[in-house]
């Protein structure tokens, strides 16, 4: 489906409102060409000394014109803006079926532009192409009615009427088609290289790469100038010849007049003053949707990439039980990349603790990404409580397993709310014993806000394993039969985590428990511990 | 997650106490002065206006067969043509000349912004969201582009345009001159009293849009978290009242920036109306007033049009008004080295000293209180001590990122701040938790500690952090592409490519802060011993509390500082 019309029909649902938008839009209109051309019959009626007509009609044309297009930028402006709400939520939940893997090469920064700008871009496709589209269409046979009452010869300047409202806008559009994906990734390389160079500000000061990042960040800003002047060059000349040929048109309705009856031909001049007036920014216009169109493929595309994993077309129904058994699992990350696991074999047993050890690299957090169903298993297959994962849904699935892996991330907010990622509805003597079970409680009571502290990009304002911590608690408040935790210890330093175990014992009781080490402390309970190497899991001893 | 409103209430309270932002000022001055040019193409546009509808009105008034002369007809119809065909030609050029002027602006603005941050470093920037400072150097800039290829020239055009077509008019006939010049200065004065208006609702659209922005890049970051965590419904519907705040607020501005727009077709449409009245009792017998008439009919159009284009470009002036904010706000670039004073010092073997450094954030006790230490050339200094005690805070002063309340750092026994920072830079290697890996090549990323390092050199760099292994493993070798974060390297793997960068800087201090934190042991063993092989023959500082990484210091013969038994040897005598 053109991602153009996708859009338009998300906006379905503001019908009303955006039909509203074109009726004032064009009783404007209507009003504009009016004060005209009763201004024109009056000043000819004048000038012929004929008797005169109602000055009265100047005055309510005139207040009609003003007050419709208050009325008709409001309601415009207010319909689209509803309507665009509902496609950034759109797009953000089509994104979260997709990218539940991380973002991976697709950068968030780039994935920013596409939310704000092009989502913003979107509202020119209402108020400044369908709206003065479908005005100029309706025009042109008023048009040609008042100009034939001028002369029989006259509609003839209906032909470059129709093509300032619409061939022009049509070669506008192709040039802006074919420069905007050049601005677009222009635009994307300007705002990565910008990230990059302040993300990474402290690599930069050290390595003195200040004169190298300034450089590359002009050299994206150039390109981008480069492609904007070249659609500039363009659409300039366009817009020089959609004038000649407004004016030609006027001219030649002018000198047709003199054959005609003069007062229809002045009314029917200073009307066709009025509705290139309309149509006069029909060429920008065209600009303007091929922006927009690019902007709506790239919203279109982002919102519906299909998802990691494919649903089961008919899900199964969840299985009461939650053991998880892999049966000769068989994983690769690409049909060129070396196998992970060939023949993956492991039983967690409900209320089982198992502990999955090995060098990283080794593929212990694939296993988890498996069970997630981030990934999809080449061969083999991944049963829970009995029933094959490939038939349930995704997030049927994820709903039973909490999971901290290397990545989860912190949310720039307060630590309440990052808390509250896990439960919604946790109250706070929960939150503050998942604090406590994750060893961080006394060092949320010592600062000024408490949970209300804000935490920063990334946790910014907290330590390593202060972050770690915090996204442990997060973990351990998701109230899920499984958990899954991926080096849950990385930074904290001996003590702290050999008390965090301790902890953990008694915290997840009755839970199945996945641990993907890369080393004992001696502290944990565990049932079972495997050893992953090469591919292969092998009991090893406590 | 419900947000916080409360800093934007504070912001709001600052932006009304102020009015005529300084650096807006700053920023129109040179918006004027770039623009002349561009307001000689606005007056000659003007001009030819004049001259077109001069013609036409001859021509109408002929239709109308109420002026007479042959010669005069085909003189108007070549006048005309010529008008309009040197107005296209002025239009392009100006359109073309506006373009050059909005991408100067953002040249300078971009250059200048970055630059500061550059020059400001990582601690004095320290709890500003990157993707916040982004939105400055890439989404502001542009924002600023408006205000210089548009308003500006559209604001002298609106001043030039009317009075050169007033003046025209009162020549022609000096009554309906006057209707045009009085409703053409009711216009800026309605702009004025709605602008006051926009003004204020744009600065709070703007924070609201804002937020929105930063709110859904750290969202976006963190999707697979909210996904897994099953609260991508939730996080939706919280876009979604974000999104209808911004609406909102959007529509609070825009009601009130109509009301300029009204006020425009208001006072065209009754000058209009007033022009062709003010003519009806004097038509009659003087059909020599025709062409004036006409003349003015059609010079009002005319005479509103560029006050129309003002009125148009009002969002760019109010784009300006709502970043101008957080241009101002920047702090300002470090002052440079005073000349005086300034020395390099000896790049070879290096002596690192502390002499009764304190250091601290804010109120309360400070991290670091009178600490003193010194390491050789050649030494190793072990930092040890849980997290928070301000392992991070020596390097921060160590890199110069951060300078001490009192007491100073030396190098060579020269303090830090007497150095000059091109050469104390050259001396400084460093590895922190984790590596920033940029977009590009994994060879752009490695060459990143050196850019014109030879093959050679690369290669030894490589063979040293032990890449050589991962790199044939990978689909493009050396040319493959690294994503945001570094897409497909394992924490260990990201660690040697710092690695790998510090042995191309090769410089003679060597700043390890937690290198091996997020490692399991046998990597972690693997990457410690690249690491002593980089150590060999530097100056080195190694914080850590992994026991491996301590141990490993050992080995190696490290002097220890355990700033937590520093701590509460000072806690204890004060106690005492």
């Amino acid at each position: 489906m053109n991602p153009v019309l996708r859009i338009a029909a998300l906006w379905g649902r503001h019908f009303l409102w955006l039909s509203l938008a074109v009726l004032l839009a064009l009783a404007a209109l209507a009003a504009g060409l009016g004060l005209m051309g009763v201004s024109g019959h009056y000043l000819a009626a004048m000038l012929l000394g004929l008797p005169l007509a109602v000055p009265l009609l100047l005055q309510y044309t005139g207040a009609a014109r003003v007050v419709l297009r208050y009325l008709e930028r409001l309601i415009g402006h207010a319909a689209i803006f509803r309507a665009l709400a509902d496609v950034r939520v759109w797009m953000f939940q089509g994104l979260a079926a997709s990218a539940a893997g991380g973002l991976g090469f697709r950068r968030a920064g780039d994935a920013l532009t596409r939310l704000v700008n092009d989502v913003d871009s979107l509202d020119g496709l209402f108020l400044r192409i369908f709206v003065p589209g479908l005005s100029a269409l309706l025009l042109a046979p008023v048009l040609g009615w008042v100009l034939w009452r001028a002369h029989g010869l006259a509609p003839l300047a209906i032909l470059p009427f129709l093509l300032v409202a619409f061939y022009m806008p049509v070669r506008a559009a192709r040039a802006a088609a074919s420069n905007g994906g050049k601005a677009g990734l222009a635009m994307a390389g300007l705002r990565s290289a910008s990230l990059d160079a302040l993300q990474g500000l402290r690599e930069v000061k050290v390595f003195e790469a200040e004169g190298r990042m300034l450089a590359a960040v002009q050299a994206r800003e150039a390109a981008l100038l480069a492609a904007q002047r070249e659609l500039v060059a363009r659409t300039s000349t366009l817009n020089a010849q959609s004038y000649i040929l407004a004016q030609a048109a006027i001219l030649l309705a002018i000198l047709l007049g003199f054959f005609g009856l003069p007062m229809p031909a002045l009314v029917a001049v200073l009307v066709l003053i009025a509705a290139f007036e309309t149509v006069l920014g029909l060429p920008r216009a065209g600009v303007l949707y091929g922006q927009a169109a690019a902007a709506a493929t790239r919203v279109v595309q982002a919102a519906e990439a299909p998802p990691p994993v494919p649903e089961p077309a008919t899900p199964s129904p969840m299985p009461s039980r939650n053991a998880v058994a892999f049966e000769h699992v068989s994983f690769r990350y690409g049909p060129d990349r070396p196998y992970v696991f060939e023949n993956l074999s492991l039983q967690l047993p409900q209320g089982s603790r198992t502990a999955i050890l090995g060098p990283s690299g080794a593929g212990k957090s694939t296993i988890a990404a498996l069970l997630l169903k981030l990934v999809a298993p080449e061969g083999g297959k991944i049963r829970l409580g009995g029933t094959e994962i490939a038939s349930l849904p995704a997030e049927a699935v994820r709903h039973r397993i909490a999971y901290l892996s290397q990545a989860t991330h912190l949310f720039a907010d307060t630590i309440r709310n990052n808390l509250l990622i896990g439960d919604p509805t946790a109250d706070d003597a929960r939150l503050w014993a998942a604090l406590e079970a994750a060893q961080l409680a006394g060092m949320v009571r010592a600062l000024p806000d408490g949970l209300q502290t804000w935490v920063g990009e990334g946790g910014a304002t907290l330590s390593g394993g202060q972050g770690r911590r915090l996204v442990l608690a997060r973990t351990l408040l998701m109230d899920t039969p499984i958990l899954v935790l991926d080096e849950p210890c990385a930074g904290l330093d001996a003590a702290t985590e050999q008390e965090f175990f301790r902890t953990l014992n008694t915290v997840t009781e009755g839970r199945t428990v996945l641990l993907i080490l890369h080393r004992l402390t001696g502290m944990e309970t565990l049932d079972r511990i495997w050893r992953l190497v090469g591919g292969n899991l092998v009991a090893a001893a406590g | 997650m419900e947000h916080n409103a409360e800093p934007l209430g504070k912001d709001e309270r600052k932006t009304r106490g102020r009015r005529a932002n300084p650096w807006i000022k700053a920023e129109q001055r040179l918006g004027f002065v770039a623009a002349r040019w561009a307001m000689a193409l606005g007056a000659l546009q003007s001009l030819a206006a004049i001259a077109q509808a001069a013609c036409a009105a001859v021509l109408l008034a002929a239709m109308l067969h109420v002026w007479h002369g042959a010669g005069g007809m085909v003189l108007a119809v070549l006048g005309f043509t010529a008008a309009v065909l040197l107005r296209a030609y002025l239009q392009m050029l100006a359109e073309r000349e506006g373009f050059e002027l909005g991408a100067a602006a953002r040249r300078r603005l971009r250059g200048g912004v970055l630059s500061t941050l550059l020059a400001l470093g990582p601690a004095k920037l320290r709890g500003r969201h990157s993707a916040e400072l982004a939105a400055t150097a890439v989404d502001r800039v542009e924002a600023m582009d408006g205000f210089h290829a548009r308003w500006i020239p559209a604001t002298a055009q609106a001043i030039i345009g009317p009075a050169l077509l007033g003046i025209a008019a009162l020549y022609a006939d000096w009554r309906a001159g006057l209707i045009l010049i009085i409703a053409g200065l009711f216009v800026p004065f309605a702009m004025a009293l709605a602008g006051i208006g926009a003004a204020v609702a744009a600065k709070k659209q703007f924070v609201a849009m804002t937020r929105l922005q930063t709110r859904f890049l750290d969202r976006i970051r963190g999707i697979s978290t909210l996904v897994l965590a099953g609260r991508a419904g939730d996080e939706a519907k919280a876009l979604q009242a974000a999104a209808a705040e911004l609406r909102q607020r959007t529509m609070r501005v825009l009601r009130v920036a109509f009301l300029s727009s009204t006020a425009l077709d208001l006072a065209a449409a009754a000058a209009l109306i007033l022009i062709v009245l003010r003519f009806s009792p004097l038509l009659h017998g003087h059909l020599a007033l025709a062409p004036t008439a006409l003349f003015l009919v059609l010079l009002t159009p005319e005479f509103f049009a560029p006050l129309r284009a003002f009125s148009a470009v009002y969002a760019d002036r109010m784009a300006v008004e709502a970043v101008a904010d957080e241009f101002m706000h920047l702090p300002p670039p470090p002052a440079p080295v005073p000349p005086v004073n300034i020395r390099s010092v000896a790049a070879h073997g290096v002596t690192l000293g502390f002499e009764h450094v304190t250091f601290g954030w804010g109120e309360g006790r400070p991290v670091l209180e009178n600490l003193s230490f010194r390491v050789g050339k050649g030494e190793v200094l072990l930092l040890t001590g849980p997290s928070g005690t301000g392992k991070s805070t020596i390097m921060d002063l160590i890199l110069g990122f951060l300078t001490p309340q009192s007491g100073q750092v030396t190098i060579n026994g020269a303090p830090l701040d007497t150095l000059v920072p091109a050469a104390r830079a050259k001396m400084l290697g460093w590895i922190g938790q984790k590596p920033v890996i940029f977009a590009g090549t994994i060879e752009e990323n490695i060459r990143f500690g050196r850019p014109e390092a030879s093959e050679t050199q690369l290669a030894d760099a490589i063979r040293h952090a032990h890449l050589a292994e991962l790199i044939a493993t990978l689909p493009n070798g050396l040319k493959t592409m690294l994503g945001e974060g570094g897409f497909g390297l394992s924490g260990g793997q990201a660690q040697r490519i710092a690695i790998a960068r510090a042995f191309l800087k090769d410089a003679p201090l060597l700043l390890l802060d937690e290198p091996t934190a997020h490692l399991d042991p046998a990597v972690e063993r693997d990457l410690l011993e690249s690491l002593r092989h980089l150590s060999i023959g530097r100056t080195v500082v190694l914080a850590t509390h992994s026991t491996q990484a301590m141990d490993f210091a050992k080995t190696i013969g490290a002097k220890r500082v355990d700033l937590d038994a520093l701590r509460y040897a000072s806690w204890r005598s004060e106690t005492v």
